[in-house]
């Protein structure tokens, strides 16, 4: 090859990195929340609940502005009744494990928590970023207020990039580094990827973003658990909803990302369809990285003429799969489908930018967390306004939306950390796993009523509760139809 | 400046001492950095396959691909089934990977035959756009697990005969041997030394056709494929066998991918059109039509990505003042620019600047074909008539 060649190809090949790296996310101020490891934000629940920290006698605040932390005899922020504890009821073996000593000696110090997110590499990159800059700001808050007693707690997030073939080596550096337990690591595949080594390891995989019900196998992978609402709970919530709103039967098309987020979430929702008499009468995908409009997908469905579309798409594709289903409306006159979509779509900002089209669509409000970004909820929740308050002393104001999902899981990944230092263990790998599985706790930022739970192999997820809500394209806000379903709830 | 003679002692003492830096390096590396470290230069091996399958096409041949991630793919995806539904040993996938992409790469190189530069590029192209669809094709699912992929297709434990036999290897002494293999330990040594095995494999099988009859009918065609078809080489078979060994042979770079990955899905970075540009740029990167370029080109680009990402992570130090306007990781955009300003300031890649560098010190004096070597006087001073040459 001649050097001008060369030159050309080197040039072809790195502006193709670069366009990987700049290719078009959301718009400046624009949150997107997307695929397995989003969390929704909804809103309309302006009953919140009370600032609480579990356990915890006096009122703190940081020099700032802190999250309220005081003593009320409500659940908010607060370990339930029956829960904590450090393992009582189910207790981890350590005899399998790499070295067992390890796994069971306290962790004096610093508590390291390591994670693997797409920090880099293009839309997952610009949707999860927040996300990891929520985790990072409850981290500084926990340090700053002293939330885990005795201890310092240090945050190291690894970029995989969203391939889950990087992930082994991201959580291979972390460890080598020393880290204590590994919290949010988003994506099922990435987590899937590390799920054997670290559970041989014996180091604690909590919260794991992604809704999976693979986080569910206690018995072969005691170490791993979920932090999203399982998909197939989510499907099945939806079809039942379908289910009360067409009694006679309806017929639904289903939109799904072609990656396994998309895959899992078609697979239980067939099944619930099914349960539910719901007749499935199409099915079309949409690749994951494709931001083209989906036309001949809508136009398929439109020609079927379903009573509902389940919408599954992923990021950047949740507008344009609003805008296009309206030009495919306004072709087939009468045709008023009712649309569903995943909540990782549930961004006020990002169904903002489908405008009208995104009017009246329903989904539900993942974690149970409320939508920092309505101002009622903030007027009605003390704890919403200080986590406002807090990240835009931080320089967040711009994430906030997204940014609750990595503040949740901060939140939560301290608590457990807290109730395991509490433990007769004391603070070690095990007493970890074994608190995370004997859990029971409000978080701050979820709507009333929303408790985290897990009891050992009887109750395998966090996350189960669900409250369906429905898009107003008017107000920008969601509004809550029904109660919140505890139905799921396995314990 | 030193002028040696090809095949003098001096040359030699050259030579002793370039392997044995290697070889030191090779040694070090298991033996003195931890693990993940250890996994990166595993990935570096596997990446050096694929470039080094596409140095022997593109490099040599003259033929553009753009679609061997799809043979990377065919390999991770081998291995996988192999495993997953067959319960395999991982290492005898290998073989099977590369004899199946072999043919592939052959049917593949028919257009070849008949296209030239952009449309046979395109031809490629469609095969590396094809391969994720297909693999997540749901009437293909009961083979490749659609969309969800095949996970869990690592090694759960070392091999027993490479743990009696090799991992208690010593070098010098108790301080520089191999540790026990144990857990992700022992599995990243493993495939470490699988990877630098088969990394030698594949250099000796390019360095053997490159040097040989079939490597200069590529060269040839290359440059000039009339005169070559004149000179009676079949362009056919020539193109075919390179093209089924090239693909065979960047399907072994995506077993053990997949191997050390743990899982093959149509996701995977490497698996898409992302991989072939990537296995391009290592190419041109480390030095295109030379045998060393994509070996120096991967273990550049793997650094080079590690390092921006782990910078991009922590937002400090020159990137973070540079590119702390970016609301997230400025790695790829740093990665990028770094790899243009390479390959401006090296447009042979890494390994001509290396050569170039090192002809100011040092100047190996090549030995004509068919002849014994030169002495170097007979090229200091001019021929005399009747003087020996």
């Amino acid at each position: 090859m001649t050097p001008r060649q060369s030159r050309l190809l080197a040039a072809l090949a790195a502006t193709s990195l670069l366009l990987a790296a700049c290719s078009r996310g959301p718009e400046e101020g624009e949150e997107v929340d997307t695929t397995d490891g989003g969390t929704a934000t909804t809103s309309a629940d302006a009953g919140a609940a009370p600032t609480t920290t579990a356990e915890t006698e006096t009122t703190e605040a940081s020099e700032d502005t802190a999250v309220e932390t005081t003593t009320a005899d409500t659940e908010g922020g607060e370990t339930t009744e029956g829960g904590g504890g450090g393992g009582a009821e189910w207790t981890v073996s350590t005899d399998d494990c790499i070295d067992p000593d390890l796994a069971n000696s306290p962790i004096e110090g610093t508590v390291s928590i390591g994670s693997s997110m797409p920090l880099s590499g293009g839309v997952a990159a610009t949707a999860f970023g927040p996300v990891a800059e929520g985790f990072r700001a409850y981290i500084e808050y926990a340090n700053e207020q002293g939330l885990l007693p005795e201890h310092e707690v240090s945050l190291n997030i690894g970029d995989d990039q969203y391939d889950a073939a990087q992930t082994p080596n991201v959580v291979n550096g972390l460890l080598d580094s020393g880290v204590n337990l590994f919290s949010g690591i988003i994506g099922t595949p990435n987590n899937d990827a590390v799920r054997a080594v670290l559970n041989e390891e014996c180091v604690p995989q909590i919260l794991a973003l992604t809704g999976s019900p693979a986080w569910g196998e206690v018995a072969d992978y005691p170490w791993t658990t979920g932090g999203l609402i399982p998909y197939n709970i989510e499907a099945e919530a939806y079809a039942q909803h379908i289910a009360e709103q067409f009694p006679d039967g309806a017929t639904a098309a289903l939109f799904t990302v072609a990656n396994e987020f998309g895959e899992v979430y078609r697979t239980a929702f067939e099944a619930a369809a099914e349960e539910a008499g719901i007749e499935i009468v199409d099915a079309q995908t949409i690749e994951a990285a494709d931001s083209a409009p989906p036309s001949a997908q809508l136009n398929s469905i439109a020609g079927n003429q379903p009573d509902v579309i389940m919408a599954v798409p992923l990021g950047a594709q949740c507008p344009t799969f609003m805008s296009e289903l309206a030009n495919a409306k306004a072709v087939q006159s009468g045709w008023d489908p009712q649309v569903y979509i995943t909540n990782t779509c549930a961004s006020p900002l990002i169904l903002a930018v489908a405008g009208e089209a995104a009017n009246g669509l329903i989904t539900s409000a993942s974690a149970g967390l409320q939508d920092v970004t309505n101002p009622e909820v903030a007027a009605a929740d003390p704890d919403v306004q200080a986590y406002i308050d807090y990240m835009t002393n931080r320089g967040n104001a711009d994430i906030l939306s997204t940014a609750t999902a990595g503040w949740n899981i901060g939140e939560v990944t301290v608590e457990i950390l807290r109730q395991a230092a509490e433990s007769p263990d004391g603070l070690t790998q095990a007493s970890i796993i074994n608190a995370s599985r004997n859990f029971d706790y409000h978080p701050l930022l979820t709507r009333e009523g929303v408790d985290y739970k897990m009891a050992g192999e009887e109750d395998a997820f966090y996350a189960e509760d669900i409250q369906i809500v429905q898009y107003d394209a008017a107000t920008g806000f969601f509004t809550d139809i029904g109660d919140l379903i505890t139905s799921f709830r396995s314990s | 400046m030193l002028k040696l003679n090809e095949g003098s002692p001096g040359h030699w003492v050259i030579r002793i001492i370039w392997v044995a830096a290697v070889v030191a390096a090779l040694v070090y590396i298991p033996t003195k950095t931890n693990t993940s470290t250890i996994g990166d230069i595993a990935t570096a091996t596997q990446l050096a396959i694929a470039a080094m399958s596409l140095n022997l096409l593109l490099g040599y041949s003259g033929v553009i691909s753009i679609g061997h991630s799809a043979f990377f793919g065919i390999g991770g995806y081998t291995t996988a089934i192999l495993v997953s539904e067959y319960g395999w040993t991982q290492g005898w996938t290998i073989y099977v990977a590369a004899a199946l992409a072999f043919v592939v790469g052959c049917i593949v190189s028919l257009p070849a035959l008949r296209l030239k530069g952009v449309y046979l590029a395109l031809v490629t192209l469609a095969l590396a756009v094809l391969f994720p669809t297909l693999v997540r094709w749901g009437k293909l699912a009961w083979l490749t697990n659609g969309a969800q992929g095949i996970s869990g297709i690592g090694y759960e434990q070392t091999p027993t005969w490479y743990n009696d036999h090799f991992a208690r290897w010593q070098f010098i002494n108790e301080s520089i041997s191999l540790p026990e293999l144990r857990g992700r330990e022992g599995r990243a040594i493993f495939l470490y030394w699988v990877g630098i095995l088969i990394l030698a494999v594949c250099y000796l099988v390019c360095r053997g056709i490159v040097k040989s009859r079939v490597g200069r009918s590529l060269i040839a065609i290359r440059d000039n494929e009339t005169a070559a078809a004149v000179m009676g080489i079949s362009r056919a078979k020539t193109k075919a066998l390179v093209f089924g060994t090239s693909a065979a042979m960047c399907a072994v770079g995506g077993c053990l991918y997949a191997i050390q990955s743990t899982l093959a899905e149509p996701n995977l970075r490497f698996f898409t059109l992302l991989g072939s540009i990537t296995f391009l740029l290592i190419m041109v990167l480390g030095g295109a039509a030379t045998l060393w370029g994509p070996i120096v080109g991967a273990f550049a680009y793997v650094i080079l990505d590690t390092r921006t990402r782990q910078a991009g992570e922590s937002g400090e130090g020159v990137i973070g003042w540079l590119f702390g306007w970016m609301t997230g990781s400025p790695a790829t955009l740093v990665l990028a620019i770094v790899l243009l300003i390479i390959v401006f300031v090296a447009p042979f890649g890494i390994v001509g600047l290396l050569k170039r560098i090192a002809a100011k010190f040092i100047v190996i004096i090549p030995r004509p074909a068919g002849t014994a070597p030169l002495p170097v006087s007979a090229l200091e001073e001019p021929a005399v008539a009747g003087s020996p040459i």
